[in-house]
């Protein structure tokens, strides 16, 4: 597969965002209309204690994907009330039209005492056509549970005849890699399967892409796309730590592949996309999405500092 | 109508003193019959720590069959590890309910862990014995039934059961978080779960019990039994604020069923109140039925929710 990057497609530096978000247009989620495409995506403020809380906001695009048209004027979805699941930030937040609505599988963050965080996911119904969603309830849909005890998240639902299939991560262990070193998190791709989106059977603990960095390495944010009757699976990995400025174990954006939707075949040795030198996504490359328009099949994807400055873009040569 | 003669204080934590992580409190008795004693499981604490939490541990104390005030033996430590970094359950197993099945002894627990906004958060977890009670492994470390979007949190407070072929969990599901006096409080209600083999559960969804006081009131304790062609649930219920004290602390409740989803709400029934004076003269709580070679005995907590440890009432 070979990728022709576009570069950089959105700043949100540029924009006036709600809820006073400056910084990180983080995991860009498509969503096509007529006559623009319209690309959710988290970013952040900070609380009174000056901690990080993200919210989902939109851009709206033209169908070249590099004129903006607008951007979200108010909250598409609240944070969740005091205690709940998703009190601290949405992060990611995935979109499917479904019957006339547009569903959202939001991945909700929590704050916990002796680990940073803990993470479940939500799901969230538009009929608006996208510019506000409505939660179901104000718990998750999928959780922890016996075999994976937490950190279960970055959703991405497909639906294939009358059966929804989600690409998830579920957490694998918090560790102490150094000592005085705050736990770091590894996580695994998973699968679980549904009749009406909002009951889910997890397959509870069963890794479907294989690790290539070893046990630490962590798997994230999978997205999932029919080419040519073949499934193709993008995701990022990353040592699980020291990751964050040291650009040999930051994020990569992997590949897999399925003819069975069961068994994946890992093909990212060489790497799926690479950064360029001196650019905006020359350290780090992450939080993919692959979407189809108008017959041509794009990635969007995060760059250096895990999006702090944006997303860009990526077209698949055929 | 129940009516119940108050045995005194059953259990204490101040009937032990080598055993550091069984300082204080004697909470949530549930019972295992022998052929010769009566297991009681609860759960305790040891000490808090330098910025005065607590964890939790889960224990039982062994009573002689042929008088239940006799102690036999207590174990010699905690029944349950706390779970590891970021579990569920790092932060205490509290409380504990248990039911014989084949050789199998299976115990669903609570789990405690600690969150930044709000103080804890629960979910049940399910660990299993084959020595009869004495150890149990963990089933996983993550929780038995999850967090779902009309039971968002604090799901707490299992009590398994059998009726015919099914399995019933009755326990408890967290509604909101009550800021009271920039402190929030937990308000909870009690819900059920069925199964037909104690793994997969599938959640009836909705409040079982109506609420009396306010529609904050806090639920807990589910405790369900059959007799006399009925299913009685004894339960504790409090004010959602200023309830560490005798007025609006937990009084003990009671229901009726005969298809154990629908219930009928009559505390007067219940026949247990708090006392002139002594253990459980402030509150009434975390009540336990169990029936013993003819009778019929009530385990609860009396103040501050298990300090002094549990008592026992008998059937009149």
């Amino acid at each position: 597969m070979r990728w022709r990057k576009l570069g950089q497609i959105f700043d949100p530096t540029e924009h006036a965002l709600p809820n006073g978000c400056a910084e990180f247009a983080q995991s860009p989620q498509a969503l096509v209309f007529d006559d623009f495409v319209r690309i959710y995506f988290s970013t952040r403020a900070r609380d009174a204690g000056g901690k990080y809380l993200s919210h989902v906001a939109f851009v709206d695009m033209k169908k070249n994907l590099r004129d903006v048209l607008r951007v979200s004027e108010k909250a598409v979805i609240p944070l969740g009330d005091l205690g709940c699941f998703d009190e601290h930030g949405i992060f990611p937040m995935n979109v499917l039209r479904h019957r006339g609505a547009v569903y959202g599988y939001t991945s909700g963050w929590s704050r916990r005492v002796s680990v940073s965080v803990e993470t479940a996911i939500g799901l969230a119904v538009s009929r608006d056509g996208g510019i506000t969603f409505e939660r179901l309830g104000s718990g998750p849909i999928v959780a922890a549970s016996l075999q994976e005890p937490y950190l279960v998240g970055d959703a991405f639902v497909k639906v294939v005849g009358e059966q929804f299939h989600m690409w998830y991560i579920f957490g694998t262990g918090w560790k102490r890699f150094s000592d005085g070193a705050p736990p770091d998190r590894t996580y695994k791709i998973g699968h679980a399967s549904s009749r009406d989106g909002v009951s889910w059977q997890k397959e509870e603990a069963q890794q479907i892409i294989p690790d290539r960095l070893g046990p630490d390495e962590s798997q994230a944010l999978p997205t999932v796309i029919e080419i040519d009757q073949r499934l193709h699976m993008f995701f990022c990995y990353r040592q699980s730590f020291d990751f964050r400025k040291n650009r040999d174990r930051g994020y990569r954006i992997g590949h897999a592949c399925s003819d069975d939707r069961v068994s994946w075949t890992r093909d990212d040795a060489r790497p799926a996309l690479d950064g360029t030198s001196g650019a905006w996504d020359s350290d780090m490359q992450c939080y993919p999405h692959v979407f189809e328009c108008d017959g041509q099949v794009h990635l969007l994807y995060n760059g250096n500092e895990f999006g702090r400055r944006g997303f860009g873009l990526a077209v698949l040569d055929r | 109508m129940f009516r119940w003669k108050k045995l005194g204080l059953l259990f204490g934590p101040r009937q032990v003193t080598d055993r550091p992580w069984l300082k204080e409190f004697a909470q949530a008795p549930a019972v295992l019959l022998f052929d010769d004693f009566v297991r009681v499981y609860f759960s305790c604490r040891p000490p808090p720590d330098a910025n005065g939490q607590y964890v939790s541990r889960s224990a039982f104390v062994d009573l002689n069959r042929a008088n239940l005030f006799e102690v036999r033996g207590i174990s010699e430590r905690p029944i349950l590890p706390l779970g590891g970094l970021g579990e569920f359950d790092e932060f205490g197993t509290y409380p504990v309910s248990v039911i014989r099945h084949g050789n199998e002894v299976r115990a669903y627990y609570a789990g405690w862990t600690r969150c930044e906004s709000v103080p804890f958060n629960v979910a049940i977890g399910l660990a299993i014995s084959t020595d009869g009670g004495e150890t149990f492994a963990k089933a996983g470390r993550g929780p038995v039934i999850s967090y779902s979007p009309d039971e968002p949190f604090v799901m707490s407070g299992p009590k398994i059961r059998r009726f015919g072929d099914g399995w019933y969990r009755w326990y408890i599901a967290g509604r909101k978080w009550k800021v009271v006096g920039g402190r929030p409080e937990p308000v909870y209600k009690i819900r059920l779960a069925t199964s037909a083999d104690g793994w997969r559960w599938t959640k009836v969804n909705r409040d079982l019990i109506v609420s009396r006081l306010e529609a904050d009131e806090a639920q807990a304790s589910p405790d369900v039994f059959e007799a006399g062609g009925r299913y009685h649930m004894f339960f504790c219920y409090r004010f959602s604020d200023d309830y560490r004290g005798k007025a609006r602390g937990y009084r003990i409740g009671y229901a009726w069923s005969t298809n154990l989803l629908d219930w009928t709400r009559d505390d007067a029934q219940g026949g247990i109140d708090v006392s002139e004076a002594g253990w459980d003269s402030e509150m009434v709580s975390y009540p336990h039925v169990f029936t013993l070679d003819g009778k019929t005995y009530l385990a609860y907590l009396g103040n501050q929710v298990g300090r002094h440890g549990f008592g026992l009432a008998v059937r009149e």
